[in-house]
């Protein structure tokens, strides 16, 4: 039964080692032609762009490679430095998103990078793309802590400690709110993190919280901790989930008699919210930076190209997209060079009074977006302004 | 030539299939006694939790931290061992890929875990090794190779020297007292126990040692990947670990070997396919079911070599 003598088993391990060298090198003989500089005549820019394309949250990566495209094309027909998109797949994994950094970084050479779609995949890619000196700007990473990373990282994605602020602010102006109940996801990164900041605006507000009930990603019964709220009869129901979860929330709370406002997080924000939850969902509450029915030239010049294009209307994630393409751009002309990492990321943290379809925008000193929020009710089965 | 082999995204990808070969050598060894126990991504998250949680909020040096979380998933692999290997086959499977999604799900509440938004900033190795080589003065470098390129290989190397350890270690086990008990439970418990071997001795201790080096990997995969939460440990992550078990062949050591450095690369070159990636995948996986059942890599490939090999030196 001696299949493997010890003589073999360097033997083996030297197999291996070999066999991988080999297929590294094979995969090494495409690379040497891209990372040759652009001619200064024709100046081309290639910027890299990591999105959650296939598995659980491809229609979120599928929006912003829409909105990215639609940028790209605008900007190319007119700009001076040509814009090359280098799309890869991160499949939502950790893993998958380190990789796909390292390739834009080190053997695309690309100038920039565009995403990671979540703040987790963020999380993991980011020390590496800000170690090798690269700027890199998140268009949906939300979480908090994500600037924090390093001076390479950048984001134009509203992060939830404006938008849920501002929500909170305008209701309770509006409703003259007193006492309010807080619910969330409590296995969603995302959700906790919107809880927290819903926690803190509270807080900052005056209010009293009279429950605090917590619910998980893919529930689909809240009745126990909603017949609890409804007893204690709060003003208003604060609800950081995603909008499949807080559909159901609203539906649930309508059918036990809660009429008081909901605020939520981003969650709230999806046209889908309204199709689950039906009339539910009126009197909804949510900040968003994004609204597609403003009246607004640049909004209204895109929402009607895009609807052209792809025959429908552009969501959050597309529009944040088509805007974060925009701010490179600038930034690149800018800086006047379409290959240097450096000044790419000076320029881009220089940005200011930018006006893009998701309104006027600049970077702070932390490298998060300054911009202003639009507060959204939810009014016959539509998101209309909340004055 | 050199410089571009070097590349940091060629080295990472090195790191990651050497992760995951350590991985696959932990399947094995619970396969090597017959026992499908799927808690491997349990372990894994547990080595990974403790070692970032002893490096962030103790100060542990890494190459502390890394082992103590592998103890650590030993720990827990003796509590649950005891009454898990009770059970067989397939309600063993069910049993501790139970355990992997418990392990999670108590990650996913404790304060200390930061719950679902996992632990972020995590010491890493690279940056590590890096601070070492440049106190050794090759910070700017060294032969036209960038201070980055070298840790990234001081850190394979040090990866690299652990999986040979790790499958010496293995082998030296397969043809000891030990590996001989292990063989013949697989083979047939119950007479296994009929000549007397202590057979649940020696499942647990197959047990202990796959979870020791589950938690080991967890460990180095957390201190390269500077972010942990508690999605990077599902029940994807185990039938992933399996996959490498179940595609290169389980009966020997080999075959976890290359079905993990096989299957680590394979979504790498597929980039270039950009959309199909991962629908090509899936068909290779089930066109290589269909074809080797039994994995890339069994005693009748071995066998079949050497027979070949041995006639051609010997002409």
């Amino acid at each position: 039964m001696k299949l493997f003598s010890e003589g073999h088993f360097l033997k083996g391990v030297a197999v291996i080692a070999l066999s991988g060298m080999l297929l590294s090198v094979a995969g090494c003989g495409k690379t040497s032609s891209p990372t040759a500089t652009a001619p200064v005549a024709n100046q081309e820019a290639k910027i890299g762009v990591i999105s959650f394309l296939s598995g659980g949250g491809a229609a979120y990566g599928e929006a912003i490679k829409q909105g990215l495209d639609m940028a790209k094309e605008e900007l190319n027909a007119k700009n001076k430095i040509k814009i090359n998109l280098l799309y890869e797949d991160s499949r939502g994994e950790k893993t998958d998103a380190i990789n796909a950094a390292n390739k834009l970084v080190n053997k695309d050479s690309v100038v920039g990078i565009i995403g990671p779609t979540l703040s987790g995949e963020m999380f993991a890619v980011g020390p590496i793309v800000n170690g090798a000196g690269v700027p890199i700007m998140g268009t949906s990473t939300t979480a908090e802590g994500i600037t924090d990373i390093g001076e390479f990282v950048f984001r134009n994605a509203l992060p939830e400690s404006v938008a849920i602020p501002s929500a909170v602010k305008k209701a309770v102006d509006k409703y003259k709110l007193k006492t309010v109940a807080l619910m969330y996801s409590n296995n969603n990164d995302f959700a906790v993190s919107g809880y927290k900041t819903f926690e803190k605006a509270v807080k900052d507000s005056g209010l009293q919280i009279v429950a605090t009930e917590t619910f998980a990603d893919k529930d689909t019964d809240f009745s126990a901790q909603l017949t609890k709220i409804a007893s204690l009869k709060p003003d208003a129901v604060m609800v950081s989930s995603l909008y499949q979860e807080a559909a159901l929330v609203l539906k649930k709370a309508r059918e036990l008699g809660i009429k008081v406002p909901f605020v939520g997080g981003n969650g709230f924000n999806s046209p889908q919210l309204m199709k689950i939850a039906g009339t539910a969902a009126e009197g909804a509450l949510v900040a968003s930076p994004w609204f597609p029915a403003k009246d607004d030239a640049n909004v209204k010049k895109f929402v009607e190209a895009y609807k052209a294009k792809y025959n429908k209307v552009p969501d959050q994630f597309a529009a944040q997209a088509y805007d974060a393409l925009y701010i490179m751009s600038a930034a690149l002309d800018k800086s006047g060079s379409a290959t240097d990492r450096k000044k790419l990321r000076d320029s881009l943290a220089g940005i200011k009074d930018f006006q893009g379809v998701t309104g006027k925008f600049a970077f702070d000193a932390q490298r998060n977006p300054v911009m202003e929020a639009t507060v959204l009710l939810v009014k016959d089965g539509q998101f209309t302004e909340f004055k | 030539m050199l410089n571009s082999l070097l590349n940091p995204y060629y080295l990472q990808i090195g790191m990651f299939v050497l992760i995951n070969a350590i991985l696959g050598i932990s399947i094995y060894l619970t396969l090597a006694t017959g026992q499908l126990s799927l808690g491997n991504a349990g372990f894994m998250s547990i080595g990974a939790y403790s070692s970032a949680l002893l490096t962030i909020k103790l100060g542990l040096p890494v190459y502390l931290a890394i082992p103590t979380g592998g103890m650590a998933s030993v720990l827990i692999a003796l509590i649950i061992g005891f009454p898990a290997l009770r059970l067989n086959g397939l309600y063993l499977a069910i049993a501790t890929l139970g355990f992997g999604e418990v392990v999670r799900v108590i990650f996913l509440n404790l304060k200390i875990t930061n719950g679902a938004l996992g632990i972020s900033g995590i010491p890493s190795l690279n940056v590590l090794t890096g601070n070492v080589l440049s106190a050794l003065g090759l910070g700017d470098g060294f032969g036209g190779l960038s201070l980055q390129q070298i840790s990234n290989c001081a850190v394979l190397l040090i990866l690299f020297v652990i999986l040979v350890l790790l499958l010496f270690f293995t082998r030296r086990l397969g043809f000891s007292r030990v590996g001989r008990a292990f063989a013949a439970i697989k083979a047939d418990e119950t007479a296994a126990q009929a000549m007397g071997i202590n057979t649940t001795y020696f499942k647990i201790l197959a047990f202990i040692l796959g979870a020791f080096i589950a938690g080991v990997a967890g460990g180095l995969s957390a201190h390269l990947t500077f972010y942990i939460g508690p999605k990077d440990f599902d029940y994807h992550r185990t039938v992933e670990i399996f996959i490498f078990a179940v595609f290169g062949g389980s009966n020997l050591v080999w075959g976890p070997i290359l079905g993990a450095l096989l299957l680590t690369l394979l979504p790498e070159f597929l980039r270039a396919a950009s959309d199909y990636r991962m629908m090509i995948y899936g068909a290779i996986l089930v066109a290589m079911m269909a074809f080797r059942p039994l994995g890339l890599i069994s005693e009748e490939t071995v066998r079949f070599w050497r027979t070949k090999l041995g006639r051609r030196s010997s002409k």
